[in-house]
């Protein structure tokens, strides 16, 4: 075919096609499901951070009328939720919420009455609750097999780290935390189970991967991979909590294998807090190295995670994290170091945004002060060090686009930068962050690749099958958009299958920012293996050479002379009634071409305005500059709603949300108490879209998934630090945290003065 | 637990079931009634996902409602705001303005804004912040649910005009609100 | 979280619900607008055998002007629609402002006056799931005698966290309790008790009926600080009134709310400002007054620091916006 010619779908804003059917209420989410014969299903939890089991007396609740199987550690042997994490524990418990039995009954009332007929004996032991407390040389051991309470150190050490820091003029540093937090996704964590027959699961359950689900609950219950079959449905949210299968999953299927039911599990309001898997109380330091004209040399990062009672997960991951810091500054030097510590508190894992909302947080307010030292207008620090396309990474990575000086540009005009950083009022603070993020990470999960299918109906009407799920991010849409464009059709011409994996191709998932660029290219070559089918029979029908023709506007043109066309729909329908009947299926997959990480990034840059109130330390958010360089904006208004949610993230996070612990024990655990922003705390938005078309990502473009939070969440903190007048060694940065920080600043200044 | 005949109107359809005292609202909606798009969140009032209207078009948490303190009354849920087939037009506009992500708080939200409108036909800043404080909302961070709520009245005098099959040119008189744009009629 | 098991009754008059109150004494439960008792019941923090609806008392659903110029609300209204009646918008602008304070419009389309004067004290611990308390030892009021907020202390520190009550002392109105047989009049002051467990004098059987705001019209205002603005209990609530005359200030009332048990009327500062009056000077003399009226100070919701902090700026706010209503 000729080259391609003018975008018709991609880059119109476009509704998401689920829209109506998600408006009307008509939408089934998993809590929705109700299959016959299905039971309810409770969960035992334990009440202590530390202790031994001494005694688990089922008998009781066995007797229950109207409960159909209990099930303890003995029926979950060899199943494991992490590495080191028995779903069901059996010997000695390791945090509060730890399962410790499983009931299903004929409704939630009969389950719950049966787990308080569950009889345990602890024998309760000493425990550790903070990091501190974890690394102390007399610490009670969290887990036999980790003495003193580490899981993994780890190590990476890009450039001349050393040598530039002997070198640099300067050097700052910092140390800062972040506090635990928790996904907090509007659908609650619940899962179906039907394990009835012992040849077949099935699972209903939102996810971000149902791939990754079927591998482990294969693995778990020693079945081939497609005896699983996963069903998700809508996911009601994820943000980083739902990649992988926790201990309440396997109980549904335990359950329901041993009744030979249907079991459904949902949680109940602390609960939820128990068994997500979100960031824990991470401790870090970050020093710099820069030189007298705002070069920075080199960074260093020291990082104490808390990996909670498990935490294995979090040092394997957590290279990025110090990783994406050499995306977006040419430096000379980066280490980064990272030790994750046993605590008896809830597991901990990655939250919205990974964990960079807080390593970001800390790096931006630090460039915010050493411009500030150095007399250099931050952003021109920045736009100094920022990388430029055809950069080549510390590990190699070539960055065939970047947008990131263009991003820092246009929020700084847009912004009116130059008139207020150093010119605003006392307590009123302007702040700049940049970032960048990967799209795609082939080397963290098993494989990155993203099959599609495309099916065309003889009514030309399309069906576009895809293994990626959506928790709202838009995807569903942005395949239509990509399939239809492909075939010079409308996305109202084309419904998306998804959700169930006895029906679509594989696909690794919704993490790691993969789905516009793995998964929309997936589609792309599918839609495109369509199209070819379709341009043979076209061909024949038009009488010219296959090469000739052009696919537009519901339409199959010869480029030449365009009044020489069939309808889409004709030739769909003429290629199955053809003399072979023939019948359109295009099929489709995509991986990246690199053999580790990705080969696209995203970038960009915010600049954020606060107001603080000195009485109090509210903070309030008066307005968010967003550029964003996403490769191209497919659908620039599910761009924008992605924006949106992660301004809505970075804020939180940085502002408010903090799970208080005490003991192990979460002392908000409430969609009340846990504070998260609503409408009053939003701030106005503004989204500038900056498109360069990566060679790579499908109509070039990369990926708006977690991008924008991470720039957010340093820019934040960067205004919080301006209006402030200092750095805030904390988030989420609460009115008393903030409120203390400026008392300290007082003092200081008194101090100074007396 | 003895079970309690009682009445319920929902959506203009009355229906008698049997009731336990600690049904609440939401139990009865969603099980008795399988209109499943009101949905069960924290079950204390906190996230907004359960809303439905009262018979006077207010918003209220049906988590929080003893069913049986609502015996004979009625309310309305999501499914009830089509008409005709037709969505509702802040049901349009959520789906319009981009409100509408991951779906699961939508149908609560909605609710909620619905009654918000019933009250204010075009709300002011501050009645939308109001009206709108009891829901959650984590993937769109309310922005363009207030955009959605913000059109709903440009967006429903639009469609009226519509329905009298006025010419085209009234139509493309809608002029959105700053900072959004509206792309008409698919 | 499912609702513990209990008998419903739903009475269609006063008369019949007192009667069921006198009957089942102390196993009773009311519920109104249910927001505060669901949410706690399924806590299981109560776990009544009776609970007792008053949505169908129509006696308690009115407003009426008294021949006196005193405004008579009944204890069963709705929170919204007090927010929206013309006279208390008018009169009593501080009564206006802590109900559109409380919570958020879901909440007070179902939540009604009487239960926010009863709304259960709140602290960390009570406020979270039963399972969730067995990993602890009790409190005060789960039959222990044991605080969690305040290790050493001898009573049940949970907070009244209500607003209304706040604005409802700053302009001097009056509850009507009722029982089987009896009604009383009680200053909403002297409705609370300093006790997290026993917080308020209400007799088991006996209920709110009524409130009653006083005819004369006192200039007030009130505020409450959030680290959210809607959906939020409050960290700090004040509300403040006064009579100006001739450049005077008389019968002014400073009334702390979600500080301690109950709300705090800070009788002496008030003193203070009608002998100087509003300005500067007085403001600065009662500021250093205000951290000995507030008590033995929790780490609740907020170290005991900041609240002293909350409390001291929200006083010199009220006092700040009361001074503008005075200059007009």
């Amino acid at each position: 075919m000729k080259g391609e010619v003018t975008l018709d779908m991609v880059g119109q804003r476009r509704p998401r096609i689920d829209g109506p059917e998600k408006v009307s209420g008509r939408a089934v989410f998993t809590d929705d499901v109700r299959l016959p014969g299905m039971l309810h299903g409770r969960i035992l939890r334990s009440r202590h951070q530390h202790a031994k089991i001494l005694k688990l007396d089922t008998s009781k609740a066995e007797a229950l009328p109207g409960v159909h199987a209990v099930v303890v550690a003995e029926d979950a042997k060899g199943i494991y939720a992490t590495p080191n994490e028995p779903t069901i524990c059996g010997d000695v418990t390791r945090y509060i919420g730890e399962e410790l039995a499983g009931v299903a009954a004929i409704d939630e009332r009969t389950a719950a009455e049966a787990l308080e007929l569950i009889e345990v004996e602890y024998e309760v032991l000493p425990s550790v609750s903070t990091i501190r407390q974890a690394l102390k040389d007399d610490a009670p051991q969290v887990d036999e097999g980790f003495p003193g309470n580490i899981v993994s150190t780890d190590f990476d050490d890009w450039g001349t780290t050393e040598q530039s820091f002997d070198e640099a003029d300067l050097i700052f540093e910092d140390k800062f935390v972040s506090r635990p937090t928790h996904n907090l996704f509007a659908e609650y964590h619940v899962v179906v189970a039907d394990f009835s027959r012992p040849e077949k699961l099935d699972i209903w359950t939102p996810t971000q991967t149902a791939y990754l689900f079927q591998h482990s609950f294969a693995a778990a219950f020693k079945l081939s991979i497609n005896q699983v079959r996963i069903v998700h449905l809508h996911t009601g949210g994820a943000f980083s909590g739902r990649g992988s299968v926790r201990p309440h999953h396997y109980i549904a299927a335990l359950l329901s294998r041993k009744a030979r039911r249907p079991v459904k599990i949902f949680s109940s309001g602390d609960e939820e807090f128990l068994i997500c898997r979100t960031l824990g109380d991470n401790q870090y330091k970050l020093r710099t190295a820069v030189n007298r004209d705002g070069l920075v040399k080199a960074i260093d990062i020291e990082a104490v995670l808390d990996g909670g009672g498990q935490g294995h997960a979090l040092g394997y991951f957590g290279w990025m994290v110090g990783k994406c810091m050499s995306w977006i500054m040419d430096l000379e030097g980066l280490r980064f170091a990272r030790k994750v510590v046993l605590t008896n508190q809830r597991p901990n894992f990655l939250g919205h945004g990974g964990m960079m909302i807080g390593t970001n947080a800390g790096l931006m307010q630090q460039l915010q002060r050493i411009a500030k030292t150095l007399e250099i207008d931050p952003i021109d620090m920045l736009l100094k060090n920022a990388i430029e396309k055809g950069h080549i990474g510390m590990s190699g990575e070539t960055f065939a686009s970047c947008g990131l000086k263009e991003c820092l540009e246009k929020v700084r005009d847009a912004s009116g930068w130059k008139d207020k950083y150093g010119k605003l009022p006392k307590y009123h603070g302007i702040g700049v962050g940049m970032g960048s993020m990967a799209a795609g990470a082939r080397g963290a999960f098993r494989h990155d690749t993203s099959a599609a299918m495309v099916k065309v109906g003889e009514d030309g009407l399309v069906t576009v099958f895809t293994g990626i799920p959506d928790m709202g991010q838009g995807t569903h849409t942005t395949m239509a958009m990509i399939a239809a464009e492909v075939l010079g059709i409308t996305d109202s011409e084309i419904s998306v299958v998804a959700g169930d994996t006895d029906i679509t191709p594989v696909d690794v998932g919704a993490f790691a920012q993969r789905g516009t660029i793995m998964t929309g290219n997936a589609v792309k070559n599918a839609a495109e293996d369509a199209r070819a089918q379709l341009a043979k029979n076209a061909a024949e029908w038009l009488e010219v050479d296959e090469a000739e023709l052009v696919f537009h506007e519901g339409k199959i043109f010869v480029e030449s002379d365009p009044e020489k066309n069939a309808p889409f729909a004709k030739v769909a329908h003429s290629t199955l009634h053809s003399k072979e009947g023939r019948y359109v299926m295009g099929r489709g997959f995509y991986t990246t071409p690199v053999d580790y990480g990705t080969a696209a990034w995203s970038f960009g840059a915010q600049v954020v305005e606060v107001k603080v109130d000195p009485d109090t330390g509210l903070v309030n958010v008066l307005k968010v500059w967003v550029a964003h360089d996403c490769g191209k904006a497919i659908n620039p208004l599910a761009v924008e709603g992605q924006i949106d949610g992660q301004i809505y993230s970075a804020m939180s996070q940085v502002l408010y949300e903090e799970c208080e612990t005490d003991e192990g024990q979460y002392l908000n655990p409430s969609r009340l108490e846990y504070k998260m922003p609503r409408t009053y705390e939003m701030p106005d938005v503004e989204y500038i879209i900056v498109e360069t078309n990566d060679p790579y990502g499908p109509f070039g473009a990369k990926e708006v998934g977690e991008g924008p939070i991470v720039v957010g969440g340093g820019a934040i903190a960067a205004a919080v630090a301006d209006a402030v007048g200092s750095f805030l060694p904390e988030i989420p940065m609460t009115p008393f945290k903030v409120w203390r920080e400026i008392r300290k600043n007082e003092y200081r200044e008194q101090r100074k003065s007396a | 637990m003895a079970k309690h005949i009682m009445s319920l109107t929902v959506n203009g359809d009355k229906s008698e079931f049997a009731v336990d005292d600690t049904d609440t609202l939401l139990d009865v909606i969603r099980n008795q009634l399988s209109l499943t798009g009101t949905k069960r969140g924290c079950t204390t009032g906190s996230c907004g996902v359960c809303t439905v209207n009262n018979d006077r078009g207010e918003a209220m948490l049906s988590c929080l409602t003893l069913a049986r303190e609502w015996d004979g009354e009625s309310v309305t849920t999501i499914e009830g705001l089509e008409a005709d087939g037709q969505l509702d037009a802040i049901q349009a506009a959520f789906v319009e303005f981009g409100a509408v992500q991951c779906g699961f708080c939508t149908p609560g939200v909605i609710m909620s804004a619905k009654a918000l409108l019933n009250r204010y036909p075009q709300p002011t800043e501050e009645q939308i912040n109001e009206g709108m404080a009891g829901v959650l909302c984590r993937c769109t961070g309310h922005i363009k649910v207030k955009d959605a709520i913000r059109n709903d009245f440009r967006l429903r005098h639009d469609l009226a005009n519509q329905s009298k099959n006025k010419s085209d040119n009234d139509a493309q008189e809608f002029k959105p609100e700053p900072g959004f744009s509206y792309t008409g009629k698919k | 979280m499912l609702l513990p098991e209990y008998n419903f009754h739903k009475p269609k008059t006063l008369d019949e619900c007192l009667q069921v109150l006198s009957k089942i004494g102390d196993q009773g439960q009311l519920i109104a607008g249910g927001t505060d008792v669901v949410f706690n019941m399924r806590l299981r923090l109560f776990q009544p055998e009776h609970l007792v609806s008053i949505r169908s008392l129509e006696e308690l659903q009115t407003i009426e002007e008294l021949p006196d110029g005193a405004l008579r609300i009944g204890a069963g209204c709705r929170l919204e629609d007090l927010s929206h009646h013309q006279v208390i918008q008018q009169k009593y602008p501080a009564l206006k402002e802590s109900i559109d304070a409380v919570a958020s419009t879901h909440i007070r389309n179902l939540g009604t006056l009487g239960g926010n004067i009863c709304l259960q004290t709140r602290c960390w611990f009570t406020n979270n799931s039963e399972e969730w308390r067995k990993g602890r030892e009790g409190c005060f009021k789960t039959d222990c005698e044991h605080c969690h907020v305040i290790q050493t202390a001898h009573r049940c520190h949970a907070i009244n966290n209500s607003d209304t009550p706040v604005a409802l002392i700053a302009l001097d109105a009056t509850l009507t309790l009722a029982k089987a047989g009896e009604t009383r009049e009680v200053p909403i002051a002297d409705f609370y008790r300093c006790d997290g467990e026993d917080f308020c004098i209400l007799e088991p059987d006996e209920m709110v009926t009524a409130i009653t705001l006083p005819a004369i019209q006192k200039s007030s205002v009130f505020l409450k600080f959030t680290p959210r603005r809607g959906m939020d209990f409050s960290l700090g609530a004040i509300a403040a009134s006064a009579n100006f005359f001739n450049g005077k200030v008389e019968n002014v009332r400073l009334v702390l709310g979600s500080i301690s048990s109950a709300p705090i009327d800070l009788v002496g500062p008030a003193k203070i400002l009608e002998a100087e009056g509003l300005d500067d000077q007085a403001i600065e003399k009662i500021l250093p007054l205000i951290r000995g009226e507030m008590g033995e100070l929790t780490n609740l919701y907020g170290r005991a620091g900041y609240k002293k902090q909350i409390a001291r700026s929200l006083v010199e706010r009220a006092i700040i916006k009361l001074r503008e209503l005075q200059n007009g």
